[in-house]
């Protein structure tokens, strides 16, 4: 159990750690959102699956229902990260901001 | 005039900082508060109101006469942006645009009385109108539920947890705000017209005023929860409890209310016809 609660832990961080280098390494906006919405949901996501798991070491049904209130937490966040990347992206389509090609400076 | 406005700021401002000096120092622990009111908080909450969370105890019992004004502020706050913002009547004519669904077609309507014949077939849109975002709609749709169910748990909660009517006031407008965000300003008001809002702005704070003159009417002091004991058939103490509860619905409805008002003015200007 502890092990798969680290290796899941140590994937988490993994996420995070890319997620922040790259929002501060991509070129343009566009580019640094992807690092932004995937450290949001994937990162949290392994995160708090090690931290349900490992919250089940006593198992009662106190510890069984914070559990739960965990994976609840990993679901909307499951949904609404990407959701929000979506509709940040979007609104800059829209306003007209061209995405960054090969050869431009950073911005 | 500027020049004496400045005059009485600083004054008062100076005024202010002269008589900090009087005040105990910062975390003092000989000080009035933490030598006798602080250790009766922390000890005899539980025995006195049957509240777990001191912080609950305090903000709506023992501090109640502060917070409700605290909600009249909130109140006060979202009455003067309606008054700031709102604008009666239409000055310029009106321009209506309908986009037909099915070929994408829109039409400019400037005179009210002729609106497209099949009106199945049309929908009203805003002047900067964005295509149909099926991923956002769907997801908000999906989430308003469960926040506003978050939110109902965060202001009944508030007893034993974080929480209370602030907080859940707050989540439970913000829903409506991100089902306005998602849609369209016109969808959200057909869920809360703008009149229903205004007056459970006034209700919340009622229902706080209200149940501290009910105290009073009862025989005992202004927000003494304990004299509703009579009505609600409970001992004293968990009197108490339950007027927390009571007027934390208040400052919710009152909360919730006041951020749809001021969102609604500020994003559509105060006319209340298009917006996000």
């Amino acid at each position: 159990m502890d092990i798969i609660v680290i290796v899941l832990l140590i994937i988490g961080l993994v996420f995070f750690t890319g997620g922040a280098v790259g929002i501060l390494r991509f070129p343009d906006f566009y580019s640094r959102l992807h690092p932004a919405g995937k450290m949001d949901t994937m990162g949290s996501l392994f995160m708090l699956i090690a931290l349900a798991l490992f919250n089940l070491h006593h198992f009662t049904l106190a510890t069984l229902l914070t559990s739960l209130k965990l994976i609840v937490i990993v679901v909307f966040v499951f949904l609404s990260s990407p959701t929000a990347i979506h509709g940040i992206v979007d609104a800059g389509v829209r306003a007209g901001l061209t995405p960054w090609t090969k050869g431009e400076k950073r911005r | 005039m500027k020049i004496l406005g400045l005059i009485i700021a600083v004054l008062t401002g100076t005024l202010l900082i002269y008589t900090t000096s009087d005040f105990p120092s910062w975390g003092d622990p000989s000080s009035p508060a933490s030598t006798h009111l602080s250790p009766h908080y922390i000890e005899k909450t539980l025995e006195e109101t049957s509240v777990p969370n001191i912080v609950t105890a305090v903000l709506a019992d023992y501090r109640g006469y502060d917070t409700m004004f605290e909600t009249t502020v909130i109140f006060g706050a979202g009455v003067a942006c309606f008054f700031l913002l709102r604008v009666p009547r239409r000055k310029e004519p009106v321009e209506r645009l309908y986009r037909h669904t099915l070929t994408g077609m829109t039409l400019r309507i400037k005179d009210l009385d002729e609106v497209p014949e099949n009106l199945d077939e049309f929908e009203r849109i805003d002047t900067l109108w964005a295509p149909y975002d099926l991923i956002i709609k769907t997801v908000c749709r999906l989430l308003i539920p469960f926040i506003q169910l978050f939110a109902l748990y965060v202001i009944a909660h508030g007893h034993h947890s974080p929480g209370g009517g602030f907080q859940g006031g707050v989540i439970l407008g913000a829903s409506f705000i991100l089902l306005a965000v998602s849609y369209d300003l016109r969808t959200a008001k057909e869920r809360l017209r703008e009149k229903l809002g205004g007056i459970l702005c006034a209700v919340g704070v009622l229902i706080y005023a209200g149940t501290g003159a009910l105290c009073l009417l009862l025989g005992l002091n202004f927000l003494d929860y304990s004299a509703l004991a009579s009505i609600l058939h409970v001992d004293p103490i968990t009197a108490r409890s339950h007027g927390i509860l009571i007027v934390e619905i208040g400052v919710g409805l009152a909360v919730m209310a006041t951020m749809i008002w001021i969102y609604d003015n500020i994003s559509s200007e105060g006319k209340y016809e298009e917006g996000l």
